[in-house]
């Protein structure tokens, strides 16, 4: 088994999702036999961006929200590469939002994995996008007034070719999807249900527990778009497992320039213009 | 006359720059030097659009602001001469062509062979039904005829170029950035559209494939910069280009390149803001913005082509600065560089590129590599992803040699001296541009200059006796000892740039303590011309 983490202690608090989180994606990473030189994890800013200096693997700790375009960037520079996203929902839904819809649409070949715990919890619990309607926060201390934002059904919306949702009390599940998503040829996105023990204190393991249910014992085709939707839209359980996935070319392979060869392969030694400048004439 | 200044105007949507062009490169078959220029309103339709073309049988590289030839397709006269454009285009069969007529009308007047411009018909119009080409070559007919049978006597007198054009080509300073970065081994160009700069994106989209690139429209300049930055983390030669606005989106991406020492290249080409601004045209108001953007102090490279030849030359080895420094570089173009079309050597055909400051001789380990090794130079060897045994995190946040987070305040001061060195690095190396003395090597007078308006000036000196020029296309970190030596005989100094408050004047206060009192500046959004130059020298 390879070295999948750093000596450097996590700095969570007790009870923190991220450590299961954690360790699934190091459970997935042993599964799919990733070297650690194999794999780039992107991290925005958040509590679960500071998994950067724990995981023993390439990283890149992006900007706040601006976790996806490097990721796409980087899977650019080398398609060999397994590119993940470590995020959270303010990062992925609010300030990047458009980050998502973008890689979404474009399929890039990248596993977006959201630390979804409904608020900002780095910056002391304001509301963030996933945040339910009516909840009190530093940042809205009469309560929110937004409708909560919907993560799935705007992956789906977006053309997202895989989109699923976890739950940091299931590890097991958890690898599994992160293993699928994986494997995936373009655009993952798995939306993580994580407590944050800390700061939503009404949303504790045992709500979460009592809360959702499993898609695949339910049924569902995850071939099923307008069932996929239908999932994604549903309150008063919260459906986890894979809700959609469908075959769709990844964005490097449109460019015939890569199905040989990575872009950073391409040799630049030599460089010949002729025939571009002969047009000048 | 050595040279003459030919100009059209019309509605946008009218191709008014299309025939502009079409002008110009029939004057470059003939021979001459050109200098093209479009003024445009942001609008589809309507408005007033110009293109002026200087043309000449000796080197020219900026506008006049005295017109020897207009076409005015509105009043339908040439030179103020009516002229039955609509007539002849309807004659031609294709009313569309009234601008062809224009063209073959100043063809005859400015002494222009019209078999010169039947061939830029052809290749304007390739791919188009041959009827249409038909009835351009006969609308450029008729407006030839038309001018010879009635104005036969208003013919212009221009001297013949002295001798035949060699090696030249004709091209705008966005295609030479362009082609300067694929030259300098870029391989990936993102970008969100933004006047001036959009026709970098065109143009490398539309040549990708050929160009062996991969070109992306990202969604907003945001993505753009911080995808470009991933690029370049992970190896790949990367560049973007925008405007002030976008740039502006782009500063914390700015310091994300400084603050990880990841390399990118961006092309701010400037036009006169605040916000949205006067996009369609020209200004250097940026300078400042680009030597200080983004929060706190980390090395950058700022750098300014005064022409094609410049911007073609500096494109490629920002590429190559920014990797061998791993920092951002910023080219500063604008409006009248980046649209503006000049006759121009032909760069090389062929160029080679090395790789630089890359970790080499790893092997597998399960140790993190030290990728920001404080080293005396300030550059630490860098291993790209996948390589194995050079694994460790490119951090925003500080970090110690490792790349992992740190607060502790020895660690923070060292990796900030670290980043710092390489200014000093840089200064110190053969890789520094010191600015360029144009003129006499002693004179009464200096102007002192940057970016787009070296041809203004160049333009302006052979007018201006005891007068010389010194021109920086190298900005920051700013060289002070190139730019001392050049003005040792206490010359006295004028600047000239286009922006209201003086910025290189400020730069030079700032670098130097030299506090320089005559500025010409002009920020109006137009370009300089050489008679405004040679005004304000002889008014000193």
């Amino acid at each position: 088994m390879s070295q999948r983490v750093t000596n450097i202690s996590p700095t969570w608090c007790p009870g923190c999702g991220n450590f299961a989180i954690l360790g699934a994606i190091k459970a997935a990473l042993d599964q799919l036999q990733i070297k650690t030189h194999q794999a780039v994890f992107v991290y925005d800013v958040g509590c679960s961006g500071n998994m950067a200096d724990f995981v023993f693997a390439y990283g890149f700790h992006a900007l706040h929200g601006r976790g996806l375009p490097p990721a796409a960037g980087i899977k650019l520079a080398n398609h060999n590469l397994k590119v993940f996203v470590i995020i959270g929902d303010g990062g992925c839904y609010g300030e990047g939002v458009g980050h998502l819809l973008s890689l979404a649409r474009g399929n890039h070949d990248v596993t977006v994995l959201t630390h979804d715990n409904f608020l900002y919890s780095l910056t002391t619990g304001q509301k963030s996008p996933t945040t339910p309607k009516g909840q009190v926060t530093p940042s809205t201390p009469l309560g929110t007034t937004d409708e909560p934002f919907n993560p799935l059904a705007t992956a789906l919306t977006n053309s997202a070719s895989f989109v699923a949702r976890g739950f940091a009390g299931d590890i097991p599940h958890l690898t599994k999807l992160l293993v699928e998503a994986t494997k995936h040829q373009g655009f993952s996105l798995i939306d993580v249900l994580q407590p944050c023990p800390t700061y939503n204190k009404s949303r504790p393991y045992s709500w979460y527990r009592e809360h959702v249910e499993y898609l695949d014992k339910l049924g569902h085709d995850p071939a099923n778009l307008e069932a996929a939707w239908k999932a994604s839209y549903k309150t008063d359980k919260l459906p986890i497992g894979v809700f959609y996935q469908v075959p769709r070319t990844p964005w490097h392979e449109n460019f015939a320039l890569l199905k040989d060869k990575p872009l950073v392969e391409a040799d630049i030694r030599q460089i010949d213009l002729t025939q571009v400048l002969d047009e000048f004439k | 006359m050595a040279f003459l200044n030919w100009k059209i105007a019309g509605a946008a949507g009218e191709g008014i720059k299309v025939s502009g062009l079409m002008l110009q490169k029939t004057a470059f078959r003939a021979g001459f030097y050109s200098y093209g220029s479009t003024e445009y309103p942001s609008l589809i339709r309507g408005g007033h659009n110009t293109f002026e073309v200087v043309i000449s049988n000796e080197p020219v590289a900026s506008g006049r602001i005295k017109v020897d030839l207009l076409v005015d397709l509105k009043a339908s006269t040439i030179a103020s001469l009516p002229f039955p454009l609509a007539d002849l285009a309807k004659q031609s069969g294709n009313l569309l062509t009234k601008n062809t007529v224009a063209l073959g009308g100043s063809c005859f007047l400015l002494g222009l062979d019209l078999s010169l411009l039947k061939a830029v018909i052809k290749e304007a119009f390739a791919g188009k039904d041959q009827t249409i080409i038909d009835q351009n070559y006969q609308a450029a007919q008729l407006g030839f005829d038309f001018a010879a049978k009635n104005y036969s006597d208003k013919k212009l007198k221009l001297d013949a170029p002295k001798q035949p054009l060699n090696n030249k080509i004709m091209l705008n300073g966005n295609e030479a950035l362009a082609l300067g970065a694929v030259a300098g081994g870029m391989k990936f160009y993102c970008a969100y559209p933004m006047t001036p700069s959009t026709p970098i994106l065109h143009y490398l989209a539309a040549k990708a494939e050929k160009l062996g690139i991969v070109v992306n429209h990202a969604e907003d300049e945001i993505g753009v910069i911080n995808m470009a930055i991933g690029a370049g983390a992970g190896g790949v030669r990367s560049m973007v280009a925008t405007s002030g606005g976008g740039f502006s989106l782009m500063t914390e991406g700015l310091g994300l390149a400084g603050g990880t020492e990841t390399p990118v290249v961006i092309i701010l080409g400037m036009r006169p803001g605040p916000a949205s601004g006067m996009p369609t045209w020209s200004g250097q108001g940026d300078l400042l913005f680009a030597i200080n953007a983004a929060q706190d102090e980390f090395p950058r490279i700022v750098l300014a082509p005064g022409d094609p030849q410049e911007a073609f030359a500096l494109a490629a080895k920002a590429q190559n600065l920014a990797e061998k420094y791993q920092l951002p570089v910023i080219i500063l173009s604008d409006k009248n560089l980046g649209e503006g079309y000049y006759t121009t050597n032909r760069p090389a055909d062929k160029h080679h590129n090395q790789r630089y400051s890359l970790a080499s001789g790893l092997t597998e380990s399960d140790q993190p590599f030290a990728r920001y090794q404080v080293t005396e130079s300030g550059i630490s060897p860098r291993p790209l992803p996948g390589t194995p045994g050079g694994i460790h995190l490119i951090n925003s946040y500080e970090h110690d040699e490792l790349g992992y987070a740190t607060e502790v305040a020895a660690e923070r001061t060292k990796q900030m001296n670290k980043r710092l060195t390489k200014l000093k690095t840089i200064l110190a190396s053969p890789d520094l541009i010191g600015p360029k003395r144009y003129g006499p090597t002693t004179a009464k007078t200096t102007i002192i200059s940057w970016g787009s308006n070296k041809g203004a000036i160049i333009d302006a000196l052979e007018q201006l006796p005891d007068t010389n020029f010194i021109h920086f296309s190298w900005l920051w970190p700013f060289p002070q000892n190139q730019f001392l030596s050049l003005i040792a005989g206490k010359p006295r100094l004028m600047t000239v740039e286009a922006n209201a408050t003086g910025q290189i004047s400020k730069l030079i206060a700032q670098e130097t303590g030299m506090i320089i009192k005559d500025n010409l500046l002009k920020y109006d959004g137009r370009q300089f011309y050489s008679e405004e130059i040679i005004e304000a020298v002889k008014k000193l």
